[in-house]
């Protein structure tokens, strides 16, 4: 009797088909597996920007200030024109500052002077004046005027200039500082911010052509 | 009838001497002027500090010995800033288990960077031909506050001169009696500025700035040919209800000559 039980459950094993098998192995498991894609950032940054760029303001200057011949639509400079000391002016549409990164923690932009306001024609003595309170920044929106709240730039003490009065940047041995910051964006994308720049100068401002390079640095949160 | 006639003559004279000294003031016109305009930083005053005890219960008990199990956490000698085998557990781990070993020295994880290429900014300055009879000389660009009244010493100083009398006046730019955009700190009439000045040389009176535009207030006066250059004391007065952030004030000085 026993040996006839034994003899049908070889053969009811022997008419299963090799899949069922197979499916009663416990093979299964799970993995975990991390895996980092670098992150990116480019960065552009437009000067004049938008149609409607140029200085306005000079109130009480006597003079109506027009935009100087450096400056074109979507490049070329900055270029104030002609301004009168002591005097407060606004430039609309002074420069666009675009970002691409996929870092999803964002991005900060710093901006700041690659050296003070370098004097010539004629050069004034000492050949340098202070960036700080005389070239400012604001976030450009419509209402803007030369009398509207703004950030101050300031000459860089952190970074080394790159080219002839920085002309090609700045180097830094890490990030720029943080009061330096103009735009602290928490997400990742394409994204845009155009700024205004302000001119306030000082009644003790020699008279003289003034240059400067600002330098914007986007870094990676 | 005589008394009445000498008191008629009287009245009418004084009447004339009120209507000269007027017309002089307003014959007076704006020689030039100019716009002062100061940064205000509104900064929030630092929180008071206390310790206020608290029993640890249930799950905040567990989360309170789990740090402590983390902050004796050590590696080679040197603590950890939070232990990389806590749970979940990890079954499986290289002998490299962190992407940036604890070591001795200072350790930098690269961020991307990108930096454009520079803007160039140019201005020429010319020469303001006023100044040689009103000019600003600033100091303090930034008036940085907290809550409450600052008084900033020799925020800014003021030279004046003409060959003739002339009167210094101001007004908070863009105020006036019948609306204007004036906000804080100078605000717009009818309401109090929380800006106010004293030129210490002259005179002790704290005045808060005018605020409902022209013609101001007289800042002060001068004889023909005098030279002046004084300091000027700003008080800023944060109301608490004013957010933190940056405010400017503009003030329009002006002379006024004959």
């Amino acid at each position: 009797m026993r040996a006839t039980g034994a003899a049908l459950a070889l053969a009811a094993l022997s008419i299963l088909p090799l899949t069922a098998l197979a499916q009663q192995t416990p093979a299964t498991g799970s993995a975990r597996v991390n895996y980092k894609i670098l992150p990116y950032v480019k960065a552009q940054v437009i000067p004049n920007y938008q149609s409607g760029f140029g200085p306005s303001g000079g109130l009480g200057s006597g003079s109506t200030p027009a935009v100087g011949a450096g400056a074109t639509l979507g490049g070329g400079t900055v270029d104030f024109g002609n301004v009168v000391v002591g005097y407060q002016y606004l430039y609309k549409y002074a420069a666009q500052v675009n970002v691409q990164t996929n870092d999803t923690s964002g991005f900060i932009v710093y901006a700041e002077g690659a050296t003070d306001l370098e004097g010539s024609n004629p050069t004034p003595s000492p050949s340098t004046y202070a960036l700080f309170e005389t070239l400012y920044w604001l976030k450009s929106v419509a209402g803007n005027t030369a009398f509207s709240p703004a950030t101050s730039f300031s000459a860089t003490t952190t970074g080394t200039p790159l080219g002839v009065n920085g002309a090609n940047g700045i180097s830094y041995a890490g990030s720029p500082p943080a009061s330096t910051e103009v735009w602290n964006s928490a997400t990742s994308g394409s994204l845009s911010q155009g700024y205004d720049y302000e001119l306030r100068l000082s009644g003790a401002m020699p008279t003289s052509q003034f240059n400067v390079y600002i330098v914007y640095t986007v870094v990676g949160n | 009838m005589r008394l009445r006639t000498l008191v008629t003559l009287a009245g009418l004279a004084t009447v004339a001497s009120l209507a000269a000294f007027s017309q002089a003031d307003a014959l007076q016109s704006n020689r030039t002027y100019k716009e002062v305009v100061l940064t205000v930083v509104v900064t929030p005053s630092p929180a008071p500090v206390g310790f206020v005890p608290f029993a640890r219960r249930g799950a905040d008990a567990v989360l309170a010995r789990n740090d402590a199990a983390v902050r004796s956490v050590t590696h080679g000698g040197v603590a950890l800033a939070f232990d990389p085998f806590a749970n979940p557990l990890q079954v499986a781990y290289d002998p490299a288990a962190w992407d940036v070993a604890p070591g001795l020295g200072p350790v930098e994880i690269a961020q991307a960077q990108a930096q454009p290429t520079p803007v160039p900014v140019q201005f020429v300055a010319k020469a303001d031909p006023n100044a040689q009879y009103l000019h600003v000389i600033p100091h303090l660009a930034e008036l940085d506050a907290g809550y409450g009244s600052t008084t900033f010493t020799c925020a800014f100083e003021i030279y004046t001169y003409y060959t003739t009398a002339y009167t210094l006046t101001d007004w908070g730019y863009g105020t006036s009696k019948s609306g204007g955009s004036g906000s804080f700190p100078i605000l717009n009439y009818a309401a109090t500025s929380d800006l106010a000045w004293q030129v210490p040389d002259l005179s002790a009176t704290v005045h808060n700035y005018n605020n409902s535009g022209s013609p101001g207030e007289t800042t002060w006066t001068g004889t023909a040919g005098l030279k002046q250059q004084h300091c000027f004391n700003i008080t800023v007065n944060v109301p608490a209800t004013e957010p933190a952030g940056t405010y400017t004030a503009t003030i329009q000085y002006n002379l006024m000559t004959s």
